[in-house]
């Protein structure tokens, strides 16, 4: 298969959530020794990318989100070993630091927001859920991570928020990372009023955020 | 005797309580304490806040079990105490509760998502609700509220397992996202079939709570109103929580422009009315005065 032929196909199978073909493209790709960065530029990312679009659209819901994470989590499982093997790192993204603040045990919306982050080419690390504001920095710290995201579902955890902005400034570390806020009771004035990088109202929204803050297309 | 509240609501319409957790904050609950635990270990604050509502107008309150599950209990080790933490949520609200007036038994999601998206059963999911149930039958509910759904699988779980285990009235509501196409859940679920279905399961009552505003919620009403015939049930959110220079949470729709769609969700076609995320006795008590201009509050 040319690579005319086989991008879009990488893109359907995005949009389908097939991850059995997501992951057989993936592997056709390698032996056909196509430029993988490309392919994961071209043939799946823009699959991810309509995915979004049909969401913000309200034609696709959180399972067609899901299944389509898992279709590209797929790919990259395929594609990932070949760029170890040759010591380059598909993650183009960058690093990035998730999970939900202490004392807020709510995780659905911070997993889907990991899941698409990671689908759309960054190396996600998911702290979980009740992640004490230490633990956050720590982790940041040893990965070399670009970006912390927090989420909060209540409105008394979400001042949590506030407190890591707060932490970091303290240890002089506030300009070394971009944080990003989100989950049911922040909003864009919230992220503005507490100093965070920017605010997203769902996963498909973090994911342009967190692009556009590492300077991608 | 005391007219059920099923035929109450045929006469006029029904008013039901607001927000529980802002008011119990308000009280001191702190951050990752679960508002369940209060039914033990503060119970003078709970029956309070079950007072202020019908102090403000309400027919209905909602007991203070929203994340009563055992599923979602699990999340603090508190599993083992589902049916005590019930039980205590059934009893506070009822002995709050004057003469005539109503308790709603609430049952929140459990958090778990069904397969293939995530790990639950239906079977884990009717079991979770039917021991919640148990605890709020014995303690006196009026009727079950299964509230803020967001998987019509879930919502249809709940209502087997509660069915399971008693024969008092179930009120379903589901909470509906707004899209140019209509309003859908999480999931995908559309507020009609939602109706629909619900009632073919057995509901007593179906309707729309949380993440919708008022204005939203009318056009919500209406699409729900067409696939059934059962009563709608309608608690909006009063807008975005906003955090005051002094670390006080409020939120961003005032109260007046809150209340001032209350004659449009009757007219719609809901005939149970209430508060979600945002909302406290004020709103309640604005909201009765518009239901029910004549009587004294």
């Amino acid at each position: 298969m040319t690579k005319n032929e086989i991008y879009p196909k990488m893109s359907e199978a995005i949009v389908a959530g097939d991850r059995d073909a997501a992951r057989a493209l993936a592997g056709e790709a390698i032996r056909a020794g196509l430029d993988l960065l490309e392919v994961i530029e071209q043939g799946y990312v823009p699959g991810i990318q309509k995915v979004g679009d049909l969401w913000e659209r309200g034609d696709y819901f959180l399972p067609e989100l899901i299944s389509s994470a898992e279709a590209m989590k797929a790919a990259m499982a395929v594609l990932d070993p070949e760029f170890n093997r040759k010591g380059l790192g598909a993650r183009m993204g960058g690093k990035v630091v998730i999970g939900t603040v202490e004392g807020d045990i709510h995780d659905i919306g911070k997993n889907l927001v990991a899941s698409m982050l990671q689908a759309g080419g960054f190396e996600v690390f998911d702290l979980g859920a009740d992640v004490k504001l230490e633990r956050f920095i720590e982790k940041a710290e040893a990965v070399g991570a670009g970006i912390i995201c927090l989420s909060a579902l209540l409105t008394t955890t979400m001042m949590n928020q506030r407190r890591l902005i707060a932490l970091l400034r303290d240890r002089g570390l506030r300009d070394k990372y971009k944080v990003l806020v989100g989950g049911a009771p922040a909003s864009r004035k919230w992220a503005e009023e507490i100093g965070a990088d920017g605010y997203a109202e769902n996963a498909v929204a973090a994911v342009k955020l967190a692009k556009s803050l590492a300077g991608r297309p | 005797m005391i007219v059920p509240l099923l035929d109450l609501v045929r006469t006029r319409t029904v008013l039901f309580d607001g927000a529980m957790g802002t008011e119990l904050m308000a009280r001191g609950l702190g951050p990752g304490v679960p508002p369940e635990l209060w039914n033990a270990e503060k119970p003078d604050a709970v029956r309070e806040v079950h007072a202020a509502y019908f102090e403000a107008g309400s027919d209905v309150v909602s007991t203070n079990s929203f994340g009563g599950t055992p599923l979602k209990l699990a999340a603090h080790g508190l599993e083992g105490r589902a049916f005590e933490l019930n039980l205590a949520a059934a009893r506070l609200a009822r002995a709050a509760a004057p003469a005539g007036r109503y308790v709603a038994g609430s049952m929140g999601p459990t958090g778990k998502f069904l397969k293939p998206q995530g790990p639950a059963t239906e079977a884990d999911l009717v079991a979770a609700y039917a021991e919640q149930a148990r605890g709020l039958a014995e303690g006196g509910v009026d009727i079950f509220l299964i509230e803020t759904q967001y998987d019509l699988r879930e919502a249809l779980a709940a209502v087997r397992g509660v069915r399971g285990v008693s024969p008092i009235p179930v009120f379903v509501t589901l909470t509906f996202n707004s899209f140019p196409r209509g309003y859908f859940t999480l999931m995908g679920d559309p507020a009609a079939r939602s109706a629909a279905d619900l009632e073919k399961a057995g509901a007593a009552a179906v309707g729309a709570n949380c993440t919708l505003s008022p204005e939203q919620m009318v056009g919500c009403v209406r699409a729900l109103r067409t696939a059934t015939s059962l009563p709608v049930i309608a608690q909006a959110n009063a807008g975005q929580p906003v955090v005051g220079a002094d670390g006080t949470i409020g939120y961003s729709q005032t109260l007046e422009d809150y209340v001032r769609f209350v004659p449009e969700l009757v007219k719609a076609g809901a005939g149970f009315v209430g508060g979600c995320c945002g909302t406290n006795p004020a709103t309640i008590r604005a909201m009765a005065r518009i239901i029910r201009p004549k009587e004294k509050p």
